[in-house]
């Protein structure tokens, strides 16, 4: 089972930096989601480890480059485009012509068929194939020999919420399997039940690397809620430790900076009377927005009142 | 390599255009030189030959005409299609990714490419044209002897002129990425752009004098290879001998083909 060990990944298109001296690893056993605003530099930075892009820095897997990797498929499996073969070779027919650069058997072709539920259009042409079934195609062929490590970018694109569903569970299964799991997606509630470890970029720079639930953690979005009838009593008292309060209405007040325990014995110390102690735990997309805030390449406003008449 | 081999050799024939192309090309050949045959073999049953009329006249019906040196070779452009399709599938439709992904050496894969393609339009165009002379014999076995040495040496010049002019509109698919841009260019250039610069060189007083560079022009000079109705003095002499003609459009198929390389491998995929 490999590591993928990215170093100094970089690359510029026309002067400008699209990904700048990145560095991250990617661990076996494990789903490592790759996180970041549209434009911040995951397509690239994938292709650069793939060496299809040139650039600087290097990726190794297992301490190898990818160029140098005897049959590849056999190691590293990628699905980096959403419909990636051509409309009129059926989809046996395509995956058939991976294996046989790879030496795989075409008994495996079918099996990964079967394994992504493509077997009765295995000899349809993907012409007519949606954007899931497409996706299901790029997957068999990312799978075909049976690599150790995943690379795939949005592999959820254009799949409904049972096939969403069954790729997390399938990719959990994998990843349990000891192989290296890297994935990018823009579906941050699904990256948060997969992922166990992210990568987030913005601006083609490293953000934040770490287990899911540091990352998580490390959001101002973690607070402690308190509803008290001697709300200024108490802030004064919270700020005094040095907690961070919003009184959010009268009456409640959200506290960063300190535990519920912590806030709750401070309370009982100074005789407060409590009508509510909870904690709000920060989802991953409050995080991650907190964390890329200005990181986005490309910035939407909101429509101004009335603007539209 | 041997996996960029077996990967190329899956590609050419998993693909429709292939066997379209292929069928176009021996059906198109072999029903020009049937044709041309019948129609020879009706003037001469009604009229009688004249000695001249027999000049080439195998090899002639044999390239599907090819060979007078004035009509370019149908069965080679057909085929050189695809060799476009090698190339412009792989940018067209996002295969180039998958290819690279499969294969991680672009030398490799480039090396397997032109080679699977260069053998499938050799055999291809080596059928067509033993088809095509052993419809001449049929039809003109009553006037001359169809397989000679000569008709031998065209075929093989004419092979080796289909296998030049695909690799030369592969190398031009791949430098430019684009499929459409080719299959124009390959049409054009000697059909349209050549005629064009003849006719300058004609019309234009102060180029006048300088008509005899034209036989440099690359497709005038492939028409070189084959043409056995005019004789040449040398292998660079106005007109050019076959081996000059092979050279130059050799040369130029050789060019684009290394600028091809250079830029696949230092390009982006």
């Amino acid at each position: 089972m490999a590591t993928i060990e990215a170093h100094g990944l970089g690359k510029s298109y026309g002067g400008k930096p699209a990904v700048a001296d990145l560095s991250f690893e990617v661990r076996p056993g494990s789903v490592t989601g790759f996180l970041g605003p549209n434009g911040a530099g995951k397509s690239t930075t994938m292709r650069l480890m793939l060496g299809l892009d040139n650039g600087a820095g290097s990726t190794t897997y297992d301490g190898k480059p990818f160029v140098e990797l005897r049959h590849p498929m056999r190691h590293v499996g990628a699905l980096l485009e959403a419909k990636p073969f051509h409309p009129t070779r059926k989809a046996r027919n395509h995956l058939r012509m991976l294996a046989a650069a790879n030496g795989i058997s075409t008994a495996r072709v079918d099996e990964v068929l079967a394994l992504v539920g493509l077997t009765e259009v295995a000899k349809a042409k993907p012409k007519g194939f949606s954007m899931g079934m497409g996706q299901r195609l790029g997957l068999a062929a990312a799978l075909l020999g049976e690599p150790h490590t995943l690379i795939l970018d949005e592999p959820a694109n254009g799949l409904d919420p049972q096939g969403i569903q069954w790729m997390r569970l399938f990719l959990k299964s994998l990843a349990a399997e000891g192989r290296s799991i890297f994935v990018s997606s823009h579906l941050l509630s699904e990256m948060a039940l997969m992922a166990d470890h992210l990568v987030v970029i913005g601006k083609g720079r490293l953000i934040a690397t770490g287990p899911v639930e540091e990352f998580v953690n490390s959001s101002s979005g973690n607070a402690v809620i308190v509803r008290t009838p001697d709300a200024s009593t108490l802030a004064d008292l919270l700020v005094g430790r040095g907690a961070q309060v919003v009184a959010t209405e009268p009456g409640l007040l959200t506290v960063v900076g300190m535990t519920a325990d912590a806030v709750g014995d401070l309370a009982f110390d100074h005789g407060v009377r409590l009508h509510e102690l909870s904690h709000k735990v920060a989802t991953l997309e409050e995080a991650f927005l907190e964390r890329t805030a200005g990181a986005e390449e490309f910035q939407a406003h909101a429509v101004a009142e009335g603007s539209a008449s | 390599m041997r996996a960029a081999f077996a990967y190329e050799w899956v590609r050419i024939r998993t693909i429709r255009s292939t066997w379209w192309l292929t069928a176009l090309a021996v059906v198109f050949g072999v029903g020009i030189s049937t044709l041309f045959s019948w129609a020879i073999h009706h003037d001469f049953t009604s009229s009688g030959i004249n000695e001249s009329d027999l000049d080439g006249l195998a090899p002639i019906v044999t390239t599907q005409l090819s060979a007078s040196g004035h009509v370019p070779s149908v069965v080679c452009f057909i085929l050189a299609i695809l060799g476009i399709f090698a190339w412009g599938h792989e940018y067209r439709h996002g295969m180039i990714r998958a290819s690279l992904t499969a294969l991680n050496s672009r030398s490799a894969l480039w090396t397997a490419k032109y080679v699977v393609v260069g053998i499938w339009v050799a055999v291809v165009a080596t059928v067509t044209m033993l088809l095509s002379a052993l419809v001449a014999t049929i039809f003109l076995h009553d006037f001359v002897t169809v397989f000679t040495a000569q008709t031998w040496g065209v075929i093989g010049r004419q092979v080796l002129y289909g296998v030049l002019l695909t690799w030369l509109a592969m190398a031009f698919t791949s430098v430019t990425r684009s499929q459409a841009f080719a299959l124009v260019s390959i049409f054009l250039w000697p059909l349209l752009i050549e005629v064009l610069i003849t006719f300058f060189f004609q019309l234009v007083p102060g180029l006048r004098d300088h008509t005899e560079v034209l036989r440099f022009l690359p497709f005038s000079a492939g028409s070189r290879m084959v043409d056995v109705l005019t004789s040449s003095s040398g292998t660079f002499s106005d007109p050019l001998s076959a081996l000059g003609g092979t050279i130059v459009f050799g040369g130029l198929a050789a060019a684009v083909m290394v600028a091809s390389y250079a830029l696949f491998e230092k390009r982006d995929a």
